[in-house]
């Protein structure tokens, strides 16, 4: 049957969702070592010239013994800055091989198995919803839940707490009103940035802008001016629409409601700052940019939803306490009160085929039940073996008002 | 469709050997590089700072600096060309063992959620024993904007709205005492339901069966009523147990244990079970004869208990979620994995909608079937033969007086007048003998 077909697992269509897993800590790697080879370019070009220069000093005898030891210490110690920072770098580096090993491990383990049924693959899945889970917790900021769970279930190496954690920080920052932080992040991702043509840092110049207008002060209202020249003007081949209503915005104070200009001075734009902020560090990391987990459960949800789980029926199979389902399986998740709510506007599945227990049953009362279930209830309850009962309704009935009901 | 074994070679060895090669060549040889240019630096100040150095020592000692240093400076150039090769080639490796794929992200019908998901999250973790992790996420989410929304939690909520005709519950003070102190204060009070259950859980693990028996006792009728027989379960594994004496089950040596122990225990707590059990009883009690050759007995299958305990845990566990209204595998891990399993047909038909730019009609039903294994399917599902469509409560399944099962639509679609004729058999009905059933 195809039954065996529908519990193997297709490998490499199931590993859609943890492609992050493997990409982002090479994202990290790159994004490493270009900090890293950036740092060495600029201090040892200082160093040759350096050490050039004073050969040359030394050698024409311009410089005393003095000059050159000074010149020699400050080699030393600009090489010995090098090397701190290297080594900061390579501990990254380090740390970004032990995830990647352990993530490839992780996702290797899959491969071991063939059937969703095999006991493996339900440790492996859990492992799977953990890693959703803490990935869901730091994307919504909830940090120390997120922390707490990666090392009660251990596997910090399967979860990115570093990265969200410091994004978390400049969203944070970006909600209460302060651009510094983001600022910082676009100066140390600028190359990244432009290739991607990013509004980031226009938009947090424009919002800095904003609020040096919005004190109305004469003071700032000149700084705003210079740093309108300053940060602002570069922008106006690219975005010539935002610079020139910056420029406008000198002449209207806060109070006023003109249009667009009252828009640019709401307090939503740190929002969508915030979101902007968001999203420009999630492609810039190749990070999906909705959290995995709505992905998973949105086809999820659908694939188990059956017209019956939000019947409205008060009597029917799945609304009885303490009743399983008529399959055997127990309470369907989907009528669980964890994701009845959620899955209420989800679509339910297709099905082309009927799934119902095998020689089936008419009850009196209209309802339908595998012969073997209801042997086994009518024996559970210590009826005669003349009788039957209902699981659901409890009423009893004549094993020979029973009716066989046939499905094509 | 891909065939079965087309994928079981694991596409991560020669990641794996990529890897290795990009943990070799990192970035501690270039600090070794640097380290070699201190050294000549300081041996060189070293050199310079004597005291016998005059301006030749000293021009010697610069001019003999220069070369080493940008020998060394160009390892580390070389160092770091590595570096990048290497990783250049794991990406590569990388984009092969694990083809960038684009996942459905267009519409995200859970964001509108939050509270919602949040809830079920809480509810995972408990469900899971994740106490602590639950509480520090509960703070976390009622510290922020928006807080999750504390809707209060009661077993079936969605029953409330409902006529409440359910005369089981009705009758069951139980179920008002449950739902009275579960309104208003969850998480915690779903918590103290689920830290019962791990508490009776490793009680049972330890093959202390005593709390468990307390608790289906208490919850007797309930539990009887859902068709569940757990206290009998439990209490015929408790007389098994005592029956195999101190020497296996390593209780006291004493008149309540061995077979007088089991026969005392089955004196005292098999009545009640006596009108629906009998014939089980009976073949306990009959087993005692047998005591010193249980195993060439007729009864021998009745002590073979190596994983009873593990069975009556896992009914156990069951039986204790469906009376709080719960599934017993959490519906988050149920859903996530059956999420994966669904999600390369969904992109699949997303991609042939845009190409095609056709759209499903059906707007509350998917338009593909995902194959799903026989465990995740709960429900009975019916599929009318004539219209192919499932059935729902506005289109329900109606037998026709010969047993067959069409639903109601085709029913009516097919009848001329009030009469029609079966499709499947040569038999003739009016429209009123068909019977709406449930399946």
């Amino acid at each position: 049957m195809t039954d065996h077909e529908n519990s193997s697992i297709k490998h490499s269509d199931h590993l859609l969702l943890d492609q992050p897993l493997l990409r982002l800590p090479n994202e990290l790697l790159r994004k490493n070592f270009r900090a890293a080879h950036f740092a060495i370019e600029k201090d040892t070009s200082t160093l040759k010239t350096l050490l050039r220069d004073s050969a040359t000093a030394a050698l024409s005898g311009r410089a005393t013994q003095q000059d050159v030891l000074k010149n020699l210490d400050a080699m030393i110690s600009r090489m010995r800055g090098v090397k701190r920072k290297l080594g900061a770098y390579a501990d990254e580096e380090a740390r970004l091989h032990t995830q990647t090993a352990a993530r490839i491990q992780h996702l290797d383990e899959l491969y071991t198995m063939h059937s969703i049924e095999d006991v493996k693959y339900e440790a492996w899945s859990r492992k799977r919803l953990d890693r959703l889970l803490a990935d869901y917790l730091l994307r919504h900021g909830y940090n120390d839940s997120a922390k707490e769970l990666a090392s009660e279930k251990n596997m910090e190496n399967l979860v990115d707490v570093d990265t969200f954690v410091s994004m978390s920080r400049i969203r944070e920052a970006l909600l209460n009103g302060s651009v510094a932080e983001a600022l910082a992040w676009c100066t140390e991702n600028k190359k990244e940035l432009r290739k991607m043509e990013s509004k980031l840092e226009f938009m947090l110049r424009l919002q800095q802008y904003i609020e040096l207008i919005r004190t109305q002060s004469q003071p700032k209202l000149v700084e705003a001016i210079a740093h309108a020249k300053k940060y602002l003007m570069p922008y106006w081949g690219t975005y010539p629409k935002e610079v020139k209503q910056a420029c406008g915005l000198l002449a209207i104070p806060p109070d006023s409601s003109y249009g667009i200009y009252s828009d640019l001075y709401k307090s939503t734009r740190w929002n969508e700052l915030a979101d902007l902020f968001t999203t420009t560090h999630n492609s810039l990391l190749s990070l999906p940019s909705v959290p995995l987990l709505h992905v998973a459960l949105s086809s999820g949800l659908s694939a188990l939803k059956t017209p019956a789980c939000h019947s409205s029926h008060a009597d029917d199979i799945y609304n009885d306490t303490g009743s399983s389902s008529a399959l055997g399986h127990g309470v369907c998740p989907i009528c669980s009160t964890e994701l009845n709510d959620l899955a209420r506007n989800v679509p339910y599945a297709h099905h082309t085929k009927s799934h119902v227990e095998h020689d089936l049953f008419l009850l009196p009362n209209g309802r339908v039940y595998g012969k073997e279930r209801l042997e086994d209830y009518a024996r559970k309850s210590g009826l005669s073996p003349n009788d039957v009962k209902d699981p659901v309704t409890g009423q009893t009935y004549p094993m020979d008002l029973l009716k066989k009901v046939f499905i094509t | 469709m891909a065939s079965p074994g087309d994928d079981i070679v694991s596409p991560f060895g020669p990641l794996q050997n990529e890897l290795a090669r990009m943990r070799g060549a990192n970035l501690t040889t270039a600090i070794q590089d640097v380290d070699k240019i201190i050294e000549y630096l300081v041996a060189a100040r070293d050199q310079v700072a004597a005291p016998d150095a005059d301006h030749h020592r000293i021009s010697m000692a610069m001019t003999t600096l220069q070369n080493p240093v940008k020998d060394r400076l160009e390892a580390i150039n070389n160092d770091l060309r590595d570096v990048t090769k290497a990783q250049r080639s794991f990406g590569k490796a990388l984009d092969k063992a694990l083809p960038q794929r684009e996942l459905p992200m267009g519409t995200d019908a859970m964001a509108d959620h939050p509270s919602l998901i949040n809830r079920a999250i809480a509810m995972h973790l408990v469900r899971e024993g994740q106490f602590s992790v639950a509480s520090t996420f509960v703070r976390e989410s009622r510290d922020q904007q928006p807080p999750l929304s504390l809707e209060p939690w009661s077993p079936r909520t969605a029953r409330t709205d409902e006529d409440g005709d359910d005369d089981m519950i009705q009758e069951d003070g139980e179920e008002e005492r449950l739902t009275g102190h579960g309104v208003n204060n969850y998480p915690e009070d779903l918590q103290g339901q689920f830290a019962e259950m791990y508490s009776l859980l490793s009680e049972l693990r330890n093959r202390n069966l005593g709390p468990a028996i307390k608790w289906a006792r208490q919850n007797n009728s309930r539990l009887e009523s859902a068709g569940s027989n757990l206290e009998f379960e439990l209490c015929k594994l408790q007389f098994v147990w005592l029956f195999k004496g101190p020497e296996v089950n390593g209780l006291p040596d004493d008149e309540r244990n061995g077979e007088m122990g089991a026969l005392r225990y089955a004196k005292e707590h098999f009545a009640r079970f006596q009108s629906r059990h009998l014939k089980e009883i009976q073949q306990l009690c009959g087993a005692i004869v047998f005591a010193p050759n249980i195993e060439q007995s007729p009864y021998r299958h009745i002590f073979q208990i190596d994983s009873a305990f593990e069975d009556v845990a896992t009914s156990f566990t069951r039986e204790f979620c469906s009376l709080l209204g719960l599934s017993a595998e959490s519906p988050l891990y149920v859903a996530v994995t059956a999420g994966s399993i669904a999600l390369p047909r969904l992109i699949k038909y997303n991609k042939n909608t845009k190409e095609k730019k056709t759209e499903w009609t059906t707007e509350n039903e998917m338009a593909f079937e995902t194959p799903l294994p026989p465990s995740m399917i709960y429900h009975s599902i019916f599929v009318c033969p004539v219209s192919k469509e499932q059935t729902t409560e506005q289109n329900p399944a109606m037998m026709l007086p010969c047993g067959h099962v069409i639903c109601r639509e085709s029913l009516h679609n097919m009848a001329k007048g009030s009469r029609y004729k079966c499709p499947y058999c040569p038999t003739e009905g009016h429209l009123r003998d068909a019977i709406k059933i449930t399946l």
